[in-house]
């Protein structure tokens, strides 16, 4: 009986898949976020003079630096962003249970009401 | 999954550890649905679920040099989505996990689905605690065996029995109680 | 000259003071005593700003977030303040009261008052009118082991408020703009 309830439990839990618009919103996101890089080409290229090299080095850092501050921004604003919306879905959700609650309330005295008048 | 699979995934993970989109896409698209019904079943709301998901892969894109392999990957996608759920729910007003229409594909929609056991397997995830949630979750959808849920959630093993134990006590009672008696379970 | 300048400052002022408009926005207490007891509590603060960050993050391809949208659109703040409690009775009615009595002030109108014995909920709902608009909502739901206050404050559409059933499941309230105009008490 528990191995049946557990199979069960198992083939009722299986994952199940997000709606195909999120799914592309997902990989548009992540691929927006992570812009492809080149693919190293290991031995290309002739060796540069070492000064060259050193200033070509501190140039691309620089350039880093300023890229990953701007990612690291853009991630912030992003999550705070969906940080937002989350809260503005539970607000409203959490609205929409309360008014659940005064309907509810509503339709049983109406209905109590319909009773008693059909009674009379 | 076999050695053939494990070598390509964790071959995707170096690609896209180098910047390859369409890796990183392939990896995405293997765990996506692993996440996001954990993510679903544990705070009950699709939206909810969505942008469960959409962080915890938006995070995983920027800690992909921390994953060592495929196998390491689904544990950490395991691991974020349940803790940051769990986090969520405890922030949270208790989610009820009410049945509106479009919640029933919390569960899979298989041929032979009982909609009664769903039910009360939808009343047993709402009356569990977060981290009891979470347990079942590991067990019955992800597969994993007590002591892989106890590292991915930081519980102790017995801890993780117990609320197996528990749950499934409380599965018993619910459907015990609801299902006529079926001629074919008399026989064994 | 002295004597009758104070009093005549605030007679002076007494009219702009009973004229100055009533604000949608209620002023919530700390609730730090019952934050401390409760099992649960739920803060949630959108001002403008975070609304309008809200809003670029909703898809409107999708019925919900179109649909949510729709509802954020002239809406100036959206407030939650909701506690829950492991047993029946842990909070006081007057623990509400500085909010409730915020909701007597004129400008807010009851639109429902619902007491319920099967679920024990009691529910008040209040709008705030401007030429037959409504500017503000507020909700006290008082539950055995939960309360909550919902505060929205901007012009909402009652019509899109509406339009959210069966996305969060809000169910038909009733409430159409024509008889919203009417105050209730």
């Amino acid at each position: 009986m528990s191995k049946d309830i557990e199979s069960q439990m198992r083939a009722a839990l299986r994952p199940v898949a997000p709606r195909e618009e999120f799914s592309q919103k997902l990989l548009t996101g992540i691929a927006l976020e992570r812009p492809e890089l080149k693919p190293r080409r290991l031995g290309a290229g002739r060796r540069q003079p070492l000064a060259w090299w050193l200033t070509a080095s501190l140039a691309a850092s620089l350039v880093l630096a300023v890229g990953v501050h701007q990612r690291l921004q853009q991630q912030r604003a992003q999550q705070s962003g969906l940080e937002a919306r989350r809260e503005v879905m539970e607000a409203l959700r959490m609205t929409s249970q309360k008014l659940n609650l005064a309907y509810e309330a509503v339709k049983s005295q109406s209905t109590s009401l319909t009773d008693e008048h059909s009674g009379a | 999954m076999n050695d053939g699979a494990t070598d390509i995934l964790d071959e995707q993970l170096e690609k896209a550890r180098c910047g390859e989109r369409s890796a990183l896409t392939l990896l995405v698209q293997r765990h996506q649905r692993s996440v996001y019904s954990l993510a679903l079943r544990m705070l009950g709301t699709r939206d909810l679920a969505e942008d469960l998901t959409q962080e915890v892969f938006m995070q995983m894109s920027g800690n992909l040099r921390t994953i060592e392999s495929n196998r390491h990957l689904g544990f950490w996608l395991r691991q974020v989505t349940t803790n940051r759920a769990i986090d969520q729910l405890r922030r949270r007003a208790r989610v009820q996990m009410r049945p509106l229409e479009e919640e029933a594909h919390l569960f899979s929609a298989e041929e032979n689905s009982d909609p009664l056991l769903q039910r009360h397997l939808q009343a047993l995830l709402a009356e569990l605690s977060p981290p009891a949630r979470a347990v079942v979750l590991l067990r019955y959808q992800e597969d994993l065996d007590p002591v892989e849920i106890a590292r991915t959630l930081e519980m102790p093993v017995n801890t993780v029995k117990s609320h197996l134990k528990r749950s499934l006590e409380s599965m018993r009672e619910k459907t015990s109680g609801a299902r006529p008696a079926r001629c074919e379970d008399n026989s064994t | 000259m002295r004597k009758f300048t104070v009093p005549l400052f605030f007679v002076l002022l007494a009219p702009a003071l009973a004229c100055a408009a009533p604000s949608p926005k209620l002023i919530f207490p700390s609730f730090s005593g019952l934050a401390q007891k409760a099992t649960e509590s739920v803060t949630i603060t959108l001002d403008p700003a975070l609304l309008g960050l809200a809003a670029k993050f909703l898809d409107g391809n999708d019925p919900q977030d179109a649909a949510t949208k729709e509802v954020l659109k002239g809406l100036q703040g959206i407030y939650v303040r909701s506690y829950s409690f492991d047993k029946d009775s842990a909070y006081q009615q007057a623990d509400i009261e500085a909010v409730r009595s915020q909701l007597a002030a004129p400008g807010w109108n009851r639109l429902v008052e619902t007491r319920s014995r099967k679920t024990h909920a009691d529910v008040d709902i209040y709008i705030m009118l401007d030429n037959n608009q409504a500017i503000g909502l507020a909700l006290i739901a008082s539950e055995p082991r939960q309360f909550t206050i919902v505060n929205i404050v901007g012009a909402i559409d009652l019509d899109k408020l509406h339009k959210l059933e069966g996305q969060f499941g809000v169910p038909k309230l009733d409430i159409d703009s024509k008889s919203a105009a009417k105050p209730r008490n």
